[in-house]
Order: C-alpha cells, then sequence, then structure tokens
C-alpha cells in the first residue's frame, strides 16, 4: 500500500510538471514576441525589452522553460497587466465565490441526482426510470448560460426573490454574499445533476443484482433498509469518484455562470482577462484551476484507500 | 484688464441638465449604489480620457474650475475666475485658502503648479496646450501664474474639464501610475476591489464653497455617507439590478428598456436628451484610410440613419443630424454636411475603386462595453460589404480598445462617442495628436486661428470653416446624436442627470 | 467523459428498457436529421437572407410574417437560426474531426508503443486536468479569436477522451492472440493497427464522438456567449443567444429560439450517442 501511495504521488507529479509545461507552450504559441503580447500595445520598447529580460525571454527556449519553473517554485505567478497586481494575488481574492459556487451547485446537483438516481434504478424500466433519464440527458443539453438568463428574468427581476447579479456591497455578510450565489448556483446544480443521476443509476443498478442484495432481500428485510442500507451504501463510493470529478468539471460551469451573474470569481477573472488581454491571468489561471483538479483527483483515490478497505494495490 | 471668459458657457444654451427635484428636506446618510459599464484601468483621470474615469474620479479630485449648470465656467479649487492680462496670455489664477488634501495636509499652490505640469506632461488635453505653455509658476503659497506662448481661448475650458482632468493632486503623490488615491474632493477612496466595487466614504475635512450647489460648480454637499461604483459591464444586467432595487443609479442602458423601467416601484427612467454623439474615427496615419478618396469611400457607404435606429431604436431616442453642434448651440452651422449619410453604394464603390482598394479588410475596432458602438459597426459592415469592401469587425472590451488604438499599424476605424463639449476645441479627434491623428496644413491653420481668436462672432465663423473641412477630408464620421437613458431609484433625491453624472448634493430617502 | 470510461458494469436490461432505448434513438435520429435538414436547406428553406438588415422591423415578435420574431437590425430569427444551424453543427463536427484524428493517433502510439506510452498518458491526464472551456478559452486566446481557432481548440480540448478510450482499448487489444499472431507473421505495425485495431475500435469511438460532438456544440456557444469564442456577426446559435442577451424581458424571441435549436441537437445527439453505444456494442452496454 506504501508503494501505491509512492507512486501515485510521483505520478502526481508528473501529471502537475506536464500540466505546467503545456501552460508554457500555450502561452508561447500566442503569435509575436510574448513580452509584447502580455503588455499590450502601449508598452514601449524599453518595457518591452525589460519584460524579455525579465521572463529570459533572450535566453533559448528550454532556459526559458526552467526559469518559468524556477519561479513557480518560488509561487511566483507573474503580474497582472490590467489590474496592476500579482496574479496570485488576484486570483485569491476571486476564490471565495467560485468555492461556494462550486460547493452549493454540488450539493444541489447531488440532492437533485441521487434520490432520482437511485428510485430510477430500483423501479427500472417504469415511466419515473423513463421521465428521470430523459429528463437528466435533458439537463446535459441546456446551455447554463441559457438557463441563468431564465432564472434571472424569473426570479430575480420579475419575483425579486434574490439579486440580479454581484456578490454584495463592501459591508456585505458572509451570509448576504451567499445569499447571492443560490441563483447561480442552482442553475449550474441542475445543469450538472444530470451526470450524478445517470451514475448514481447505472452504480445502484450495479449492486441492486448482487448476491449479497439478493441475500438481504429473501432474509425479508424492509426494501427501504435493502436499498439504502446495503445497496446505495455500496454504490456509494463510485458516485462519490464521479461527484469529486464534477466538481472539478463545474468549474468549466463557473466560468459562464460567473459572468451571468457578474459573480467576481475566478471564471469571471478568467473571461475579463481574455477580453483584457491580460495572458499573466490567462496563464496564473490555468496553472492554479489544473494543479487543484490534480490534487483532487490524488486525493480521491487516497479516500479510497481510506474508506473502501477492500481496495488493495 | 479682467476677462471673465464667461462666452465659454454662455454659448451653450442647453446641454439639458435633468431639473433638480422639488425642494425636499435632505437626509444625510446612506450608501448609494451607482452601477457602471465596467472597470476602469486606472484612477488616474489625468492619463486616460474616458467618461467612466471622469464619473468616478470627479468625486475625490478636483480641478481649479469646472461648469456651472449652464455649462458656465466657475471656480471650485480657485478662489475665482482668472484675471488674464490684455494680450490673453497670462493667467493669474488665485487659490481658495483652507482646501486639505484627503491625507491632512493643506493644498498650496506648489501643488498645484506640480498637477498642472503633470497634466501637460500625461494627459491627453494636457498634452494639447504644453507646447504653447512658458511657465507655470507660483508666486505665493496661493497664487498660481500660467504665462502662454500664444493666447489660447479654450484654455480654462480644459482647465476644467473632468477626464484627461487637471486634477490638483499633492506633490509627494503624483507617481505615475499614482500608488495612492489622494484628493481634496468630498469623498475620498476607501476600498477598490478590481470588477467588484469601488468604495467612497465621505471626506470629514472637506470645506465646500460658499453658497448654493450650481451644476458641477457652487457648493458640494456631502449628504451620503458612502458612494459605491460596481461594475456591471453587461447592459441588461444594469436594468435587471434597476428593476430589482439592486442600484441606486445605473447609469446608459439600451433603450429599449425605457418602457420597462416606467411605472416601476423601485426605479424610474431618466432621458437626458442630446446626451452625445457617435463617431467612427478614421486612421488618417497608417494603413488603407490613408487615403482620402477611401475615407470618402467610407463616408458614401455609411447610412447613418439605419445605424443610429440599430443602435438606439425608437426616433425619439436619436437625431439623424450630420451638424457637430444640436440646434440649441451657437455653434450649429449645417455647411458640409450634405456629405452625410449616404448609403450610396455605387459611389462608394467608385471612390475606392478610384483609390485602388486592393480588397484587405478594414479592421474596425469596436467594444461591446457600449452596446451601440457594436451595434453601429454591425450595421456599417453591412453597408461596407454591400460597397465590395471587406470588413474584420475586432470587438474587444473598451480598455483593450483604448489601447490599441494607440498603435497606428492595429486598426483603420474605431467607434467612439462623445457628450457635446461646452467648448469645440476640446472635441477629442481634432487635433493631430488624438489616435486617428487627422495632421492636415488646413486644419492646423484653422484649429490655430480658431484657438486663438477672442472674439466670439469671429469664432463662430471659423467653426464653421472646420466643420466643412471635416466633410471635406474625413478625419472621422459622424453618425449622428443621441439620447441617453439612465435609471435612478426613487429613494434618490437631489439628483441631476448629467454626462458626467456626480452623487454629491444626492441623498437617500432612508 | 467519465462516462465511457467508467467502471461500471451492465446489468440486464429488461425488455422494456430495450424498447425503449431502441425508441430514444429513433427519435434522436429523426431530430439530429431533421435539424440536420434544416441547416443544409436553409438556403432553400429561409424564408429571408439571414444578414438582410431591415432596421424598421426591428424587434418584431413572432408572427405570421416573421415565425420567430425579428432581431434588434430587424433580422429574420428563423432565417438566422436555421442558418446558424449550419455554422453550429460544422464547428460542432469538424472539432469532433479533428479531436477524433488527433485522439485516435495519440492513443494508437500509446497503446501501441511502450516507450511513448508513459509520455503520451501524461500529456492525456494533464490535458484532462483543464476544464474543457476554460482550456478552449486559452486557446483561442492564444491563437486569436476566429471560426478556425474555435475548432482547433475544441478539437484539441475533446481529443484526449478520445486518446483515452483507444489508449485502453489497444492496451487490451495487443495483447489477444490474433494480434500476436499477425506480429509473428510479421504483418507491419502500423498494418496492425489500423486493419485489426481500429476496426475493432470503431464503435467506441463512434460513441465518443456523438457526445464529443453534443459537447463540442455546447462548448461553441459558451464560448460564444462569453464573447471569446467565433466572431459576433458570425450567426452561430451561441451568438444569437449572446446578442438576445440585451433584449431578455423585452424581446425573450431573441433567446429562446436559438437556445431551444441547441437543447435540442444537444439532446438528440445524446440520444443517439446512447443508441448506438446499445446498438453497436453490447459489450459496452451501460444503463450510463
Amino acid at each position: 500500500m506504501t508503494r501505491y501511495v509512492i507512486r501515485r504521488f510521483l505520478g502526481m507529479i508528473a501529471v502537475m510538471f506536464t500540466v505546467v509545461t503545456i501552460v508554457f507552450v500555450i502561452v508561447r504559441v500566442a503569435p509575436g514576441d510574448p513580452a509584447a503580447v502580455m503588455l499590450g500595445p502601449d508598452a514601449t520598447a524599453a518595457d518591452i525589452a525589460t519584460l524579455r529580460e525579465k521572463l529570459g525571454l533572450d535566453r533559448p527556449l528550454i532556459l526559458q522553460y526552467l526559469y518559468f519553473l524556477g519561479q513557480l517554485l518560488r509561487g511566483d505567478l507573474g503580474q497582472s497587466i490590467f489590474l496592476n497586481m500579482p496574479v496570485l494575488s488576484a486570483l485569491a481574492e476571486r476564490a471565495e465565490p467560485t468555492f461556494f459556487l462550486t460547493l452549493f451547485s454540488i450539493l444541489i446537483a447531488s440532492a437533485i441526482a441521487l434520490p432520482v438516481g437511485i428510485l430510477a434504478a430500483y423501479k427500472r424500466g417504469s415511466l419515473f426510470d423513463q421521465v428521470a433519464t430523459t429528463l437528466a440527458m435533458l439537463a446535459a443539453s441546456i446551455p447554463s448560460f441559457w438557463l441563468g438568463l431564465i432564472f434571472i428574468q424569473v426570479f430575480a427581476v420579475r419575483f425579486s426573490w434574490f439579486p440580479v447579479s454581484g456578490y454584495g456591497g463592501p459591508d456585505a455578510s458572509f451570509i448576504v454574499r451567499l445569499s447571492h450565489l443560490i441563483l447561480p448556483a442552482t442553475t449550474l446544480g441542475i445543469v450538472s445533476s444530470a451526470l450524478i443521476t445517470r451514475f448514481t443509476r447505472a452504480s445502484m443498478l450495479d449492486v441492486l443484482n448482487d448476491d449479497y442484495v439478493r441475500t438481504a432481500r429473501s432474509k425479508g428485510m424492509g426494501e427501504f433498509q435493502v436499498v439504502m442500507k446495503h445497496a446505495f451504501k455500496n454504490a456509494l463510493i463510485p458516485v462519490l469518484t464521479v461527484i469529486g470529478l464534477t466538481a472539478a468539471l463545474l468549474v468549466s460551469g463557473a466560468v459562464v455562470t460567473e459572468t451571468v451573474f457578474s459573480l467576481p470569481g475566478v471564471g469571471n477573472l478568467v473571461v475579463s482577462a481574455v477580453l483584457r488581454r491580460d495572458y499573466p491571468v490567462i496563464q496564473g489561471a490555468l496553472l492554479v484551476i489544473a494543479a487543484l483538479y490534480v490534487l483532487i483527483n490524488f486525493v480521491i483515490d487516497m479516500l479510497y484507500l481510506v474508506v473502501d478497505p477492500r481496495v488493495r494495490y | 484688464m479682467l476677462r471673465t471668459l464667461r462666452y465659454v458657457g454662455a454659448a451653450v444654451a442647453a446641454l439639458t441638465f435633468g431639473s433638480m427635484q422639488p425642494a425636499e428636506a435632505q437626509q444625510r446618510g446612506g450608501a448609494a449604489t451607482v452601477a457602471t459599464i465596467g472597470e476602469p484601468n486606472t484612477l488616474d483621470p489625468m492619463v486616460s480620457a474616458g467618461d467612466l474615469l471622469g464619473m468616478i474620479t470627479q468625486h475625490f479630485y478636483e480641478t481649479l474650475y469646472t461648469f456651472d449648470k449652464n455649462w458656465e465656467l466657475t471656480p471650485l479649487l480657485a478662489e475665482k475666475l482668472p484675471e488674464v492680462s490684455a494680450d490673453g496670455k497670462v493667467y493669474t489664477i488665485p487659490l481658495r485658502q483652507g482646501v486639505t488634501f484627503h491625507n491632512s495636509q493643506p493644498m498650496t499652490a506648489k501643488d498645484v503648479v506640480a498637477s498642472l505640469k503633470r497634466w501637460t506632461d500625461l494627459a491627453s488635453r494636457g498634452k494639447l496646450v504644453a507646447g504653447n505653455i512658458q511657465a507655470i509658476e507660483a508666486i505665493d503659497d496661493n497664487t498660481v501664474r500660467l504665462t502662454l506662448k500664444e493666447p489660447f481661448a479654450a484654455l480654462t475650458a480644459l482647465l476644467a474639464f473632468n477626464n484627461s482632468a487637471a486634477v490638483v493632486m499633492p506633490a509627494d503623490h503624483m507617481e505615475n501610475p499614482i500608488k495612492e488615491v489622494i484628493g481634496t474632493g468630498p469623498y475620498r477612496l476607501k476600498e477598490r476591489k478590481a470588477d467588484q466595487y469601488i468604495q467612497l466614504v465621505r471626506f470629514d475635512g472637506y470645506k465646500p464653497r460658499e453658497g448654493e450647489p450650481n451644476g458641477f460648480g457652487g457648493a458640494r454637499k456631502q449628504y451620503l455617507d458612502e458612494i459605491r461604483f460596481v461594475p456591471v459591464p453587461d447592459a441588461n444586467t444594469r436594468v435587471e439590478g434597476a428593476l430589482a432595487g439592486q442600484f441606486d443609479y445605473a447609469d446608459l442602458l439600451p433603450v429599449e428598456a425605457y418602457d420597462r423601467l416606467r411605472g416601476q416601484s423601485k426605479t424610474e427612467p431618466l432621458m437626458l436628451e442630446s446626451f452625445g454623439w457617435a463617431m467612427f474615427i478614421m486612421n488618417n496615419k497608417q494603413g488603407m484610410m490613408t487615403k482620402l478618396d477611401l475615407r470618402k469611400a467610407v463616408q458614401a457607404a455609411l447610412n447613418a440613419e439605419d445605424m443610429l435606429a440599430a443602435a438606439f431604436g425608437k426616433p425619439e431616442f436619436y437625431s439623424v443630424d450630420g451638424a457637430m453642434y444640436p440646434k440649441s448651440y451657437v455653434w450649429r452651422t449645417e455647411v458640409g454636411t450634405e456629405a452625410y449619410n449616404q448609403g450610396d453604394a455605387d459611389k462608394a464603390a467608385a471612390l475606392a475603386k478610384k483609390a485602388g482598394y486592393d480588397g484587405s479588410p478594414i479592421r474596425i475596432l469596436t467594444s461591446r462595453q457600449y452596446e451601440f458602438h457594436y451595434k453601429m459597426a454591425q450595421v456599417a459592415a453591412e453597408y461596407l460589404k454591400a460597397a465590395g469592401f471587406k470588413v474584420d469587425l475586432q470587438v474587444v472590451d473598451w480598455a483593450t480598445l483604448v489601447q490599441r488604438r494607440a498603435e497606428p499599424a492595429v486598426w483603420d476605424i474605431f467607434i467612439t462617442h462623445s457628450p457635446f463639449l461646452p467648448e469645440p476645441a476640446l472635441i477629442a479627434p481634432l487635433p493631430d495628436t488624438y489616435p486617428g491623428w487627422w495632421a492636415s496644413e488646413t486644419k492646423n491653420k484653422l484649429l490655430t486661428a480658431f484657438n486663438t481668436e477672442m472674439d466670439q462672432k469671429k469664432r463662430i465663423a471659423i467653426w464653421a470653416d472646420i466643420q466643412k473641412l471635416i466633410y471635406e477630408e474625413v478625419p472621422f464620421y459622424k453618425v449622428g446624436d443621441f439620447n441617453a437613458l439612465t435609471a435612478k431609484s426613487p429613494r434618490l433625491q437631489g439628483f441631476t442627470a448629467s454626462p458626467w453624472p456626480y452623487f454629491w448634493n444626492a441623498s437617500l430617502k432612508q | 467523459m467519465a462516462v465511457t470510461s467508467s467502471p461500471a458494469i451492465a446489468g440486464r436490461p429488461g425488455l422494456v428498457s430495450l424498447v425503449f432505448q431502441r425508441k430514444s434513438l429513433l427519435i434522436g435520429l429523426v431530430v439530429l436529421g431533421a435539424i440536420t435538414v434544416f441547416a443544409v436547406l436553409a438556403p432553400l428553406i429561409a424564408p429571408y437572407a439571414p444578414n438582410r438588415l431591415s432596421v424598421v422591423n426591428r424587434l418584431q415578435p413572432p408572427s405570421g410574417r416573421w415565425w420567430f420574431g425579428t432581431d434588434e437590425f430587424g433580422r429574420d430569427i428563423f432565417s438566422r437560426t436555421i442558418y446558424a444551424g449550419q455554422l453550429s453543427l460544422l464547428v460542432g463536427a469538424a472539432a469532433t474531426l479533428l479531436a477524433a484524428a488527433i485522439g485516435i493517433t495519440l492513443g494508437l502510439v500509446a497503446g501501441f508503443f511502450r516507450k511513448a506510452d508513459g509520455i503520451v498518458a501524461r500529456i492525456i491526464d494533464a490535458m484532462m486536468a483543464f476544464p474543457d472551456i476554460l482550456l478552449a478559452i486559452s486557446l483561442v486566446a492564444a491563437l486569436g479569436p476566429s471560426l478556425a481557432t474555435v475548432i482547433v481548440a475544441l478539437g484539441i480540448v475533446y481529443a484526449p477522451r478520445l486518446a483515452r478510450i483507444v489508449r485502453a482499448s489497444t492496451l487490451i487489444i495487443r495483447e489477444l492472440p490474433y494480434i500476436e499472431a499477425a506480429r509473428a507473421l510479421g504483418v507491419p505495425t502500423w498494418r496492425i493497427m489500423l486493419r485489426h485495431v481500429l476496426r475493432n475500435l470503431v464503435s467506441p469511438i463512434l460513441v465518443q464522438a456523438t457526445f464529443i460532438f453534443a459537447y463540442a456544440m455546447l462548448a461553441e456557444a459558451s464560448l460564444s456567449f462569453l464573447g471569446v469564442g467565433v466572431s459576433p456577426e458570425v450567426p452561430t446559435w451561441g451568438t444569437m443567444i449572446a446578442a438576445g442577451r440585451q433584449y431578455v424581458g423585452s424581446a425573450d424571441w431573441m433567446t429562446l429560439f436559438p437556445g431551444i435549436a441547441i437543447v435540442l441537437a444537444v439532446l438528440s445527439l445524446q440520444l443517439v450517442g446512447d443508441g448506438l453505444r446499445d446498438l453497436l456494442d453490447p459489450r459496452l452496454r451501460k444503463d450510463l
């Protein structure tokens, strides 16, 4: 087991390393002098020369790459051109709405998906199953921004139940800030519930046919108990995996949803950065988010070891 | 001899200010939330000329002069209007005493001199006069003297303007880029969270001028505890926020929203007539638009009426007018405007052929921050295509556009707009230095004559020649005049609609 | 995504379910076919030219004259919706083909050559770490926004998903006795790869490609909506919704109809993908 943990850890490091390399390549692929691109057309020749030197652009590519790695190891993600602040601080400033948006979306998605998925599996082939399966597919087909626009119109403008946009003013309490997330999180939750529903249903079908469930049934246990205690408990692990991975994928949805709801999160920052040609911010955001994804994956794998005693490598 | 230069504003009968509300005792306190069109890329009103920046920064940085409700010049940080020597070259400016900066330091002539020098170095409007300035000096602690090489009629208007503004900063806090925002205004910057809010709080050390508020001038009252500028780049979100009562004021809304805003409990529409005019600036320095015939081809191809209709909807929201000033202004003339609003594809094609148009795309730079720019661009693109042009529409955010337009190699046309300015010399694309770089001998001769002439009637005549020249040389294309729609909550009182809305003097009904 | 690479193993579906699955395949195919026909025959069907401006008729609600209403330039939304279908489908299809070309090549190479596998598998893992929209946005930003770069970006974004499947299957197939036999007979590797391995992979690739098609269309719409994708004057369903955003609440038809078009297209693709999975490859059947 220790060997597995070490191997898995080294694997994670290797993937991280590749992530960094890919980001390096993407930014270098951008046509033109990266320094000029980063500084924008307003930059003077002197500014560009200074940045070229700072980024080490005059040196061979491999040295540039090593330099880039060195900077990263020191936790330096560079400086935002538009915001005139370190990229890391800009990202940190916007982590809160993105984190809670993702968290709430997951909770909402699970609250929809788990019961529906379990029931659909239990009553497989029934009308409920068919409707649930189709609805799940429908939810996965709706563009989240479209749903968001409709929700704003109905629940924020017409009924005034929720704020239209933003994340509260300077003195907004934590609770007030979170209330700004209800509508976006519901939007994102519904759209991403599809995958979890389908997965829950499949995992449940899988275990419902297993021997120990049949045994439990034959022993005359109540249906509810059979489904929840025996089947669902065993289906839980693959389902949790999917929920974990969905959380990471939700960052994609957050990019769009944050923009629709004007939430000052990481996704919104990236979109603004693209429109502002703020390459250091794009680069930094890509790195941090991909690194988090790799890390979450690793943690999930490690959790397997703890949660499921059957997993042995 | 003392000249008051009153004509600067007296000439402008009506840039229609919304009327003040019925006098009701205004309450002190509260925080007003103002939805703006986006995040400014700086808080230094000298280095950038955007209306958004001017609107925000005027609350904490002040100028020596400003405009009253009739667009007449009125002193702000200056004690009174300047004394101008008989030859029109020496301006002596007495300063108000007892004015303190937000860091509690008193404002002195030393700060003003340093600020004016910074302005002539950095600000686009300041650079206009930089070459004409002989000296800026402090006579004593409370008096500044500005000496010109040649008379310049528009100087005081330039000093009064709130973007690319000659604001006064403390002499020891004027780095570029600015590190700490310290001004003299009635509100001071408390916190700026990029893309989230700019929070201003009342400056307790502020001493308003004597008397009553009068436009941007007179006493500036500090009813509100706080003003919060919230960037909401999507126009429809600003409308929705206003409808839901989330914003006390929402800037620049799409005119289609007018009907939705009427009869609402939490917001009401404000219409600002003849707010401004839209223009397509041509790149006169580099690329295909340097050819006069090609600029004329574009002029012939465009249909201003359709552009305005697409951008502003109903006819009551715009007017198809080629003159550089609406009817109520003394600068009004229709000379040259027959070249306006042609929409003649054949003529345009012939002109393009004459110019040797090679089929490379016209690069039009525009932004969606101002949705009407983008709509005009789309209509223009269709008309240009109909005349045989290729069009490359580059849609970027406003800050990027402002950066890119400075680079003559990357664009052919960009779209912008301007309010009607009290003094024609302030019109942005007139000077050589403005991106677009309209530099022609005839223009320089006329503009110099216009700027040095102190006689109002003669200036009006010269202005007509300049307008004629604009249609002959086509340095830019005027699309037409438009009204602006904004919205404010009924709670917000004592607020005066303006192209650069300000929130001192405003209060919130509790 | 995780759908096909999931570890879940199928139970035996009942008759009802099978019929239901087939029926949904049928519905999916019919809807998708109809959308494609509308898009391809747009020049014949559309009552108006998609870019024809008619500013006097701007923002007209749906009526007998304009079935889906008009937009802020007085353009006919119905005509634009079906023309936009051409580009939306084109972007989706082209991105899918590109993803398939890159993904299959990478997958085969990784599956077949042990030495390459380490690196390629790492790259695939690393690529999967980027959220799809975010990676697409960054690529478009780096390459400069245009129709072609959006296609390239989405192709790159979705390639790892196919690569992963192809690699996993190749690893299994290469150990099968008849491949070993072919090798022993001296058949060149590339031939084995194309003739034996790829043939076995047609079904899972087709199924996954259908889903990628659906995701790519959604992603294109998102990019266009955010203003970082296809140029806004090019009508796709995404750019149409982006334009209509200004008029939500006053001219809802501008966002409603292109929105429905996207939902129908993506939904039908998912139905087809699901149906294909059942039909083509019973071994891969899952109740997902």
